[in-house]
């Protein structure tokens, strides 16, 4: 018999857990105990309790592995269009008929608009001096993922690391909280919360032919050139960084626990079997076109329906996930590359964002760089290539155990 | 200065160096025109860089066409959707650090090899293993050859990864090539094929510019085998004497188009022009390694004296 999606086994859980938080089911439970209910009534109340649970997309602690599970088939995955808050990104027309002494000169004003200027110094740039706290939310950096290369430690284990360029990031603006909170999108994300700040982060320097007029006015007021990517990082007032700072790789430290965010690797539309993990059917013993599909849909007297949720064949992958907790064995400032340990969600040289990270055990003890990294205006730049202390380095003498 | 009399493009050279690579007799070599040098003539040298004109007179250094046969490992995964230059040039420059302390010396499959690994469970804490190269893969840092043996009668293959910092040496105790690129036949062939003695030494080269090929025709033990051998075009096999209906069904299986699929094969291999400047990259760097170690090599037994 093939596992059929529409199938939902019961399994007891340890009966103690039951009453945690059930608050519409409080009252069942207490007339139970005041009568001194028999274990037959407290089971059955339980299997009425799950029933009607079932149908809720929340996840629930104590459903066994066993469950089929309906929530994560009933959230809303991906879109493709882009937020209706966003200005037009691309120039739609592209064979515009432009003489070539006309497309010259356009040339050589955006030469002379963006090119001729030196880089911006450290001092130049007004940054004021805060002090850190455990509390602080630190910028992020737009990255690629360039791939995977393997180290080894000091033990001569292997280690597989994904590299992460930090692209050319630049901050675009800073949104204090106040007016965050008034955005659609801040109100949102800081409901019931102390509202915090935004800073606008771009990275990808790009021709500026090929947008539109309002996604270049974007960069205008701060005089840089037009990036691909853009991204919000969510900090606090403290680590406010002023338009035009660099952010570059030493914005991290080797050692420390990095999220990074990325859009999943995209799959396209795929049958029930990948999408889902079913089993399918039988390959032989007189399976009729049975090999890959789904099976039963659902039954003829619950609902009478297909559930909203089912498992079907359909798009798969594409999706925004975090990898959390991933350490950082080894920066190179020179190429602004990091190592970080284990895999980044999406494909080899898709964008992600990577930031300092929020599982409460891998926190900063000490103070990072704070907003950020600058290079000593001296010259006396820090090692190149800085690798954690459990890393083999390739120069160094062969492991002798 | 310059010892060859003629300047070649890195192409015309791959194709010299192929067929002289592939020459079964000492005599055939003394009769090329163009003798090109291997990575040891060259490091004689003191580094010396073979210049290519430009069309427009600026000099280009391309490094010896041997290279692409001596370090096939910095070349990259072909695979489009996963190449990107400024990774493939960081893990090359990782190569060559790593090659700075160790040498990894030009082999084949085919080659006997004597490797030396850290091992904790070994009494005197080194674990040595000679064998035959069976196969040989991977590039970057996850490059790898499989060395095979037969050790007590039991046939021992081991997968050593070439840039593993557990490897104390690596030496080639025979250098030379067989007739085909991968050898893992030898595990359905006759043990005598692949039992080579650890108390083997190496073996000095007659020529040091042309790698011999060994013509040797295995024999198999008698079926079953772990592959279909008679569908691969095994040429360093001896006759498989099977019955007729299985070269019939192997020709019915078989591709013959492939070879015509010139797609096929660019999607296989990195592009030449490429090629040319990944070795153009490293050439230096591996020839001033191999001449420290050269003169390491010679200084070594006088200053013992």
């Amino acid at each position: 018999m093939p596992n059929s999606a529409g199938h939902v086994k019961f399994v007891m859980p340890p009966i103690g857990s039951i009453g945690s938080g059930l608050a519409s089911y409080r009252d069942l439970t207490r007339t139970l105990t005041d009568e001194k209910s028999t274990l037959y009534s407290a089971l059955s109340a339980i299997v009425y309790m799950l029933q009607s649970l079932n149908r809720s997309p929340f996840l629930l602690g104590f459903l066994s592995n066993h469950e089929q599970v309906r929530n994560m088939s009933r959230v809303k995955r991906r879109n493709t269009h882009p937020g209706y808050w966003l200005s037009l990104k691309n120039v739609q027309k592209k064979d515009d008929k432009i003489s070539a002494d006309n497309l010259r000169f356009m040339r050589e004003v955006i030469q002379d608009k963006y090119k001729n200027k030196s880089p911006l110094k450290v001092s130049e740039l007004q940054i004021e001096k805060t002090e850190w706290d455990p509390k602080t939310k630190r910028s992020g950096v737009i990255a690629r993922n360039i791939g995977r290369q393997q180290m080894w430690d000091k033990d001569g284990n292997k280690i597989v690391c994904t590299v992460l360029h930090v692209l050319d990031n630049h901050v675009i603006r800073y949104i204090p909280p106040e007016e965050y909170v008034k955005t659609s999108r801040g109100a949102i994300h800081f409901k019931n919360k102390t509202p915090l700040g935004c800073l606008v982060v771009g990275a990808e320097a790009t021709n500026p032919e090929k947008f539109t007029r309002q996604y270049c006015n974007l960069f205008a007021e701060v005089g840089l050139m037009p990036k691909k990517t853009l991204s919000r990082f969510i900090i606090t007032p403290n680590a406010a960084l002023p338009p035009c700072t660099p952010i570059t790789a030493g914005h991290f430290l080797v050692g420390q626990a990095v999220d990074v965010y990325g859009k999943t690797v995209d799959h396209g539309f795929q049958g029930v079997v990948k999408r889902w993990g079913f089993k399918g059917g039988p390959a032989s013993h007189g399976a009729t076109k049975f090999h890959r599909r789904g099976g039963t849909i659902g039954t003829g007297r619950d609902k009478a329906r297909v559930w909203p949720g089912t498992k079907m064949p359909g798009h798969m992958g594409s999706e925004r996930r975090y990898n959390r907790g991933l350490m950082i064995m080894r920066i190179n400032m020179k190429y602004n590359v990091i190592y970080v340990k284990g895999t980044v969600p999406g494909a080899t040289n898709s964008i992600v964002r990577i930031f300092d990270t929020l599982l409460p055990l891998r926190k900063f003890k000490e103070a990072p760089p704070h907003p950020t990294y600058f290079p000593p205006e001296d010259g006396t730049q820090k090692e190149e290539d800085i690798w954690d202390s459990r890393l083999h380095v390739f120069g160094s003498p062969s492991i002798s155990v | 200065m310059l010892r060859r009399v003629v300047l070649q493009t890195f192409r015309q050279g791959l194709a010299q160096s192929f067929f002289k690579r592939n020459a079964a007799s000492l005599s055939e070599s003394a009769v090329t025109q163009h003798p090109i040098e291997t990575s040891e003539e060259a490091g004689a040298k003191s580094g010396s860089k073979q210049k290519n004109g430009d069309e427009s007179g600026n000099t280009v250094v391309v490094a010896p066409p041997e290279f692409r046969f001596m370090y096939p490992e910095f070349l990259p995964d072909p695979t489009m959707e996963r190449r990107n230059k400024l990774k493939e040039k960081l893990e090359r420059m990782d190569m060559l650090q790593r090659r700075s302390i160790i040498e990894i010396p030009e082999f084949y499959t085919g080659s006997i090899m004597a490797v030396t690994v850290a091992d904790s469970n070994s009494p005197n804490k080194f674990a040595c293993f000679v064998g035959i190269c069976i196969q040989r893969g991977g590039s970057g840092l996850q490059a790898w050859f499989i060395l095979r043996n037969v050790v007590d009668r039991q046939g021992v293959e081991i997968l050593y990864e070439m840039y593993c910092p557990l490897i104390q040496k690596i030496e080639v105790l025979r250098l030379e090539r067989r007739l085909d690129e991968s050898l893992l036949y030898l595990r359905d062939a006759l043990p005598e094929y692949s039992t080579f003695p650890f108390e083997m030494e190496a073996e000095r080269r007659l020529n040091n510019s042309v790698v011999p090929i060994n013509p040797i025709k295995v024999k198999l033990r008698p079926r079953p085998w772990l592959e279909r051998w008679e569908r691969q075009n095994l040429q360093g096999v001896e006759d498989l004497n099977l019955p007729q209906r299985y070269y019939d069904r192997a020709k019915e299986v078989a591709k013959p188009w492939e070879k015509y699929d010139l797609m096929l094969q660019y999607r296989k291999t990195i592009p030449a022009e490429e090629q040319e400047k990944i070795y153009a990259e490293v050439h230096s760097q591996l020839q001033q390694q191999d001449l420290k170690r050269k003169i390491k090599r010679r200084r070594g037994p006088s200053s013992e004296q």
